[in-house]
């Protein structure tokens, strides 16, 4: 998924440690900070339950394509590799054959894989979430 | 050379008489233009501006002349800032930018701001939707705007906007996005009926672009950067996106209940909403959201992921309408 996790930390890193110019200070820089807080905030979230969120997304898929026998779709082969890196490469390769399943689902007119496939995109959004603090960044 | 220098130079050249630049600083918001405010003092008048360049990077890319004679047009008509200058080669600063005049003493609402109107949502979302109706009753032909922009056809609009956006997450996509791409081909599948009259749509209508005094008056109606011609339902299908409900979802952009927004739109502009035109456009705009973020996301890497609102905006922005477009997929309606 884009960003990663180490991309937004490390983002916020960079962004704290590089001096502001002086037109940025004030109301510029106290909204940018906020900002950067709230990344953090989501970040920990994602740090807690993102990978688990990965492996659950990807065994749905999976168990999906593997059930629509009709189909010319090859399901992605299963890694044991639980890096991050691996886990969206796999992602990525089973979100591309779920792409062209639906099509294919859709092209067909098959309306109950097409509605299993709906379900699944509210699984998938759901395991995704993320969820803003309570109270909002300083404007 | 400062900024402030730089200004002072352009500003001199551009009235012919000695400025002197104050209190200049960065503002947030408009991840897509940096954006200061400043004073120029000029023959012992005090001139109060807002500047908005191209960044090196950005959200949205758009072209500054669009934004320009947006504000032009709107101006006079809509509670709008008046534009003052527009340098698409940089000229002094450098950078594409364009100068306007500011309005000062509002309070614009951050988009992640739970109840941002206070008591006041109701007085400003009717002013707001009958803004945009407003907005929508202007014949566009001979207008700032109208002259530099091509007129789609009102059959074409739905088609033109689809395949702008559905190419920018083409261009910008770094992971694939199942969600959207079956959103993409369920609006291709079941097209909306055509415009009833092609109008200037604002192109980013929500509760974030609006400047209130925090007493129930609308002061500007800012970002105009996404204006283009239309369908104006497009505009009310942003706005009522649940992304703007600031936790709301039974009040469009936090302020008031969708059919009051409608109705009171339909009251301005002249024109009706159609139901079929409304669910097509409102699936259309959860997928301009999600293209948008899908650049941001794709930004925030190229740029060394320091700028925290392209960090925000392809992140849970992206997430959030992952979950809004699943959402709207059930409802939609059969794949044919």
């Amino acid at each position: 998924m884009t960003p990663t996790l180490p991309e937004i930390l490390r983002g916020n890193f960079i962004a704290l440690a590089t001096p502001a110019t002086p037109e940025m200070a004030g109301d510029f820089m106290g909204a940018r900070i906020g900002v950067i807080g709230m990344l953090n905030f989501l970040a920990a979230q994602e740090a807690e339950r993102g990978t688990s969120a990965a492996i659950l997304e990807n065994r749905a898929i999976a168990a999906l394509l593997a059930s629509a026998t009709g189909y010319d779709i090859t399901v992605p082969a299963a890694s044991d590799d639980l890096l991050p890196t691996a886990l969206d490469s796999q992602n990525a390769a089973l979100r591309r054959a779920l792409i062209a399943l639906h099509t294919a689902a859709e092209d067909r007119r098959d309306t109950a894989l097409d509605t299993r496939i709906l379900a699944l995109y509210i699984i998938m959004a759901e395991g995704r979430k993320l969820v803003l603090p309570s109270s909002p960044p300083p404007q | 050379m400062s900024l402030e220098s730089q200004a002072a130079v352009y500003l001199e050249r551009l009235w012919g008489e000695p400025v002197a630049i104050e209190n200049l600083s960065r503002i947030p918001g408009g991840a897509s233009r940096e954006t200061y405010r400043f004073d120029a003092r000029v023959g012992g008048r005090l001139r109060t501006l807002i500047l908005r360049r191209d960044p090196s990077g950005s959200l949205i890319d758009t072209d500054r002349r669009t934004e320009f004679m947006a504000y032009r047009t709107a101006h006079g008509r809509l509670p709008v800032p008046e534009a003052i200058a527009l340098e698409p080669q940089g000229a002094e600063l450098e950078r594409p930018f364009f100068l306007m005049e500011r309005i000062d003493g509002g309070v614009v609402a951050s988009p992640f701001a739970p109840q941002p109107f206070g008591d006041h949502a109701k007085a400003i979302g009717e002013a707001f939707f009958r803004s945009l109706g407003e907005l929508a009753a202007i014949d566009p032909v001979g207008t700032p705007l109208g002259d530099l922009l091509p007129s789609p056809a009102p059959e074409d609009c739905w088609r033109i906007a689809l395949d702008h956006w559905a190419k920018v997450i083409d261009t910008d996509e770094a992971h694939p996005q199942p969600i959207v791409r079956a959103a993409i081909r369920r609006l291709r599948r079941s097209p909306p009926p055509p415009a009833q009259a092609v109008r200037i749509v604002h192109g980013d209508y929500r509760s974030g672009n609006l400047m209130h005094d925090g007493a129930g008056k609308i002061l500007a109606i800012l970002d105009w950067e996404m204006a283009h011609l239309g369908d104006p339902i497009e505009d009310l299908g942003w706005a009522f996106d649940p992304i703007w409900n600031h936790g709301e979802p039974s009040a469009v952009c936090g302020m008031i209940p969708q059919a009051r927004a409608i109705a009171i739109w339909e009251a301005a502009s002249g024109l009706r909403v159609d139901p079929a035109a409304m669910r097509w456009w409102a699936l259309f705009n959860a997928v301009k959201g999600q293209a948008i973020w899908t650049s941001a996301a794709r930004e925030y890497r190229d740029t060394g992921c320091t700028d925290p609102i392209l960090g925000i905006s392809g992140w849970y922005t992206a997430r959030r309408h992952d979950e809004i477009i699943a959402a709207m997929l059930q409802r939609f309606g059969d794949p044919a």
